[in-house]
């Protein structure tokens, strides 16, 4: 192996900017780490350069450990966006200077520069400076300096991010070629998929500082493993649902779960559906898998194709979260592609000739803070995620003109201090709700924390309420100080939102290694408890060991069922009480004689609310 | 060549030289221009030769053949010289500091070493005089000890290193902000150590700034009065500056005299902008 990074760690103001890193990359491979601006890519080449210093793991190039080398013993060639010929000068001279550090005699010295001039396409211009040469001439002459000392490893930092789309594709194939024929082990970083997909042997995808997936580019367009990658590299539609009795289950349609990728049951399971693999008809071909029955509402010729995009109604057990459907959207947006000359209805049925589920994504929390305080709600969140091992993203709702950048900031140096500087931080300016809700509906989020309180300061509060009139995720109310949840009471009734709300509750129980209790409230002065009752609380047990999580099933009389969870949320001294929410028009919350209403109101404790829907 | 090179802010002499001049009816505002210069400045230059040349060639020559007089234009060269090569050193090693460090306090420092522009020079003196004077801060503690750096040629050049000190800053510093960091970096990947870096590929591209600065140092410092007046005891063949010895031969009567060195100071400094024009000029051709 050229190059082994192991565990590669890059720390920048609190926050990863490379975050265990680890890679090798083979004697004369061309590897492209691919990632947005901002990904950390571009620090992990410095890293491998030495001209920054990793905060932790270790660089190897070609067996040797470099880690602790100035960039001058590691013998590696850059090349830099920007060129960096050096202008006082001459090309020749500039391409020498490599070989003069060296104390190569100054005949070989010539004889080398001419050589690498030939290869680059630049014979004859030694002499001039670069000043007098093209963006695409200076960035070869860049090219021809860092091979003349022959280093064994060559690192292109967005090598032909300055240049325009002809000289770019005339430079890509001149790169390729030298690469092949020097046999240079190369890596190059670049924000161009398209540049990805035709330079590399190998390409790897950063997000975050992560390196998220590595593969050639067939493989990653093919078989992502993560909603970041399935969505950077092409198009296509990523679909939402849950993981049930061993099968990836969204809405009516449920899929196999590879068995390469294992999900947990009850857990979030994603799928991708690129446009060439939508099949759109009257009817399904026969085992084809069938998504619904939809309308085109978007269609856009682009030559021999057209791009469609197919609207199917809101389904239970089902969210859209690529593409990011605009706001208000509750049906689910398909992505597909047909030949240019083919008609449609406007009516089609959708199916699948194909798709890919995606690796078990990490829960996901939101959680808001108004202005940059570090409230309660913050610290629950933060303590949940650990807990559930997530990823949570802190949106700070900073009032119209006030300075959105140094919220940020200020909210990045308050989770550092609390140690949570993994989280993300989100600032947005405007109205709170309309925030929340327009952040809930542009990304995607398994669980929103929210103040718990119900009613109060408008600023601050009323949104976790209204996020779940006007949303479909679980919201949570945090109540107290935040420590380890380990007993959660289910509050459960028979019927659709009984489903949701056990399988919610019993994935996060999972996740947290808490008990659960199931409870049903019966009348007082009712005889026995009915068998539909009893059966339902049998197949929440049966639902929550096969989740892995131990739990109870009990029956409690009591006048009301409010009445009846209180008592039980007292005497079983349950760190969270999980209630379910019917879906449907009528979302209030907040009417007099809703039952989820009066647990939030009565109750001391946390409360999640899991809509019907979710 | 369609490629799009990297943005680079424009120079001032780009932009000038891509306005267009209106050449047609240029010769009133010229005139205008050259009636407020003429009593300004250039009568006042014109004074100087005329003066001097007064009692002829031979008399001039015999006053600047003067020893003291002499020793005052060499003097005011050594110093000068001096001058200027620390200031090199001095000012490119604080720009290269203020340019490529980041640190708490950099805004600060770079205010202060700003400063000796803004403080009349005859306050700088006064304060070298606070500090190193017999019954200065320091000069009390080493005075005793027969260091004693005022009123003697040490004086002189330290009051001249504090007045001309922006001037290397002023012109070397802005060629090194405009170097990308890549600039370097590049050098260091290929193998090059900092020193090696700074000598091969900053110094060579700091060259125009170097030249620039140091003339202007050079300049200012050959014409010093008023610090050099304070810190020198304007002893006659020991501390005296050719500005000086001009002021005291004014003093004492001897125009004739004082006209001769002016004259000859005047020249010189003709010589550096000459130098410096040509050389600016040549620079922006090549750019």
């Amino acid at each position: 192996m050229s190059i082994v990074l192991d565990q590669l760690t890059k720390v920048y103001g609190g926050r990863r900017v490379v975050d265990r890193v680890s890679l090798e990359v083979g004697d004369g491979e061309l590897f492209v780490l691919l990632g947005s601006s901002g990904s950390g890519k571009s620090t992990v080449l410095r890293l491998i350069a030495g001209l920054s210093r990793e905060n932790s793991g270790t660089i190897t190039l070609f067996g040797r450990d470099v880690t602790h080398l100035p960039a001058q013993e590691r013998g590696v060639g850059f090349v830099f966006q920007n060129y960096s010929i050096f202008r006082h000068m001459t090309v020749a001279k500039n391409i020498e200077f490599g070989l003069r550090l060296r104390n190569i005699p100054s005949a070989e010295r010539r004889k080398k520069s001419d050589e690498l001039l030939e290869l680059i396409g630049l014979g004859g211009l030694g002499g001039r400076f670069a000043s007098q040469l093209s963006g695409g001439q200076q960035q070869r002459v860049a090219l021809a300096r860092a091979l003349a000392y022959q280093p064994r490893v060559l690192l292109l930092d967005e090598p032909f991010g300055a240049l325009d789309a002809k000289i770019r594709a005339q430079l890509r194939r001149t790169l390729r070629e030298i690469q092949r024929a020097l046999k240079v082990t190369a890596i190059l970083v670049t924000h161009d998929q398209e540049e990805a997909f035709e330079l590399a042997d190998r390409i790897g995808v950063v997000e975050r500082g992560r390196l998220l997936e590595v593969g050639t580019g067939e493989e990653l367009y093919a078989r992502p493993q993560t909603f970041f990658v399935a969505t950077f590299l092409g198009a296509g539609t990523v679909l939402h649902g849950r993981c049930e009795e061993g099968r990836a289950r969204f809405g009516t349609l449920t899929l196999p779960i590879p068995s390469d990728l294992p999900h947990e049951e009850g857990g979030p399971v994603r799928v991708l559906i690129r446009p060439e693999q939508v099949v759109l008809g009257e009817g399904a071909p026969e085992r084809a898998p069938v998504l619904g029955r939809g309308t085109v509402v978007e269609q856009m010729f682009s030559g021999a194709t057209r791009r469609l995009r197919i609207r199917l109604p809101e389904q239970a057990g089902l969210r859209q979260i690529f593409p990011v459907a605009p706001f208000g959207e509750t049906g689910t947006l398909v992505e597909a592609i047909v030949p240019s000359d083919r008609t449609l209805p406007e009516e089609v049925d959708v199916a699948l000739k194909g798709w890919r589920v995606l690796a078990q994504p990490q829960p996901r929390l939101l959680v808001t803070t108004p202005g940059t305080e570090w409230t309660e709600p913050v610290a629950f969140a933060t303590r949940l995620t650990r807990d559930v091992g997530g990823t949570l993203a802190v949106l700070g709702l900073a009032p119209d003109g006030e300075d959105v950048e140094a919220a940020r900031k200020e909210i990045r140096e308050k989770l550092v201090e609390n140690d949570a500087a993994a989280a993300d931080v989100k600032v947005r300016a405007g109205s709170p709700t309309e925030q929340i809700l327009a952040e809930i509906s542009e990304s995607f989020y398994d669980l929103y924390v929210s103040d718990g309180r119900l009613d109060g300061d408008r600023r601050q509060m009323a949104s976790g309420s209204e996020v779940l009139e006007r949303g479909r995720t679980p919201v949570l109310f945090a109540r107290g100080v935040p420590r380890a949840v380990r007993s959660i009471l289910i509050c459960t009734a028979v019927g659709e939102p009984g489903r949701t709300d056990v399988r919610f509750g019993g994935w996060l129980a999972a996740r947290l290694k808490a008990r659960v209790l199931l409870l049903h409230v019966s009348r007082v002065d009712a005889d026995s408890t009915p068998a539909w009752v009893n059966a339902h609380l049998e197949r929440g047990v049966r639902t929550l060991h096969a989740l892995g999580v131990q739990g109870d099933a009990q029956v409690r009389p009591a006048r009301t069922p409010l009445e009846g969870i209180l008592a039980e949320a007292r005497t079983g001294n349950h760190d969270l009480v999980v209630i379910g929410r019917h879906s449907g028009p009528a979302r209030s919350v907040r009417g007099k004689d809703d039952v989820t209403y009066q647990v939030l109101r009565s109750i001391d404790r946390s409360v999640l609310v899991v809509p019907a829907d979710a | 060549m369609s490629a799009v090179a990297p943005r680079v802010p424009d120079s001032p002499a780009r932009i000038a030289r891509s306005r267009r001049r209106r050449e047609s009816k240029a010769g009133l505002p010229v005139g205008i221009l050259l009636l407020v210069l003429l009593p300004l400045l250039l009568m006042p230059l014109g004074a100087v030769f005329v003066f001097a040349l007064r009692g002829g060639l031979p008399g001039f020559w015999r006053a600047v053949r003067a020893p003291e007089a002499q020793f005052a234009l060499r003097f005011s060269l050594m110093i000068a010289f001096l001058t200027a090569g620390i200031n090199a050193v001095l000012g490119t090693f604080a720009a290269y500091v203020l340019s490529k460090y980041r640190f708490r306090g950099e805004r600060t420092l770079g205010i202060v070493v700003n400063l000796p522009v803004a403080i009349p020079t005859v306050v700088v003196g006064t304060s070298l005089l606070l500090l190193w004077g017999p019954i200065g801060l320091l000069g009390k503690w080493l005075d005793p000890l027969g260091l004693q750096p005022m009123f003697r040629p040490a004086g002189v050049l330290l009051a001249h290193l504090f007045v001309t000190f922006p001037y290397m800053l002023g012109t070397v510093k802005p060629l090194l902000d405009e170097l990308e960091t890549t600039y370097e970096e590049a050098a260091y990947t290929m193998g090059a150590g900092r020193w090696t870096t700074f000598r091969l590929v900053l110094l060579p591209a700091l060259r125009g700034g170097l030249v620039t600065g140091a003339l202007l140092t050079f300049a200012h410092s050959l014409g010093e009065f008023g610090a050099t007046v304070m810190v020198s005891g304007n002893l006659r063949l020991r501390t005296q500056t050719a500005p000086l010895y001009i002021f005291a031969q004014f003093e004492a009567g001897d125009i004739a005299q004082a006209n001769a060195l002016a004259a000859v100071l005047a020249a010189l400094s003709f010589l550096i902008f000459f130098f410096l024009f040509r050389y600016t000029a040549r620079a922006k051709k090549a750019a």
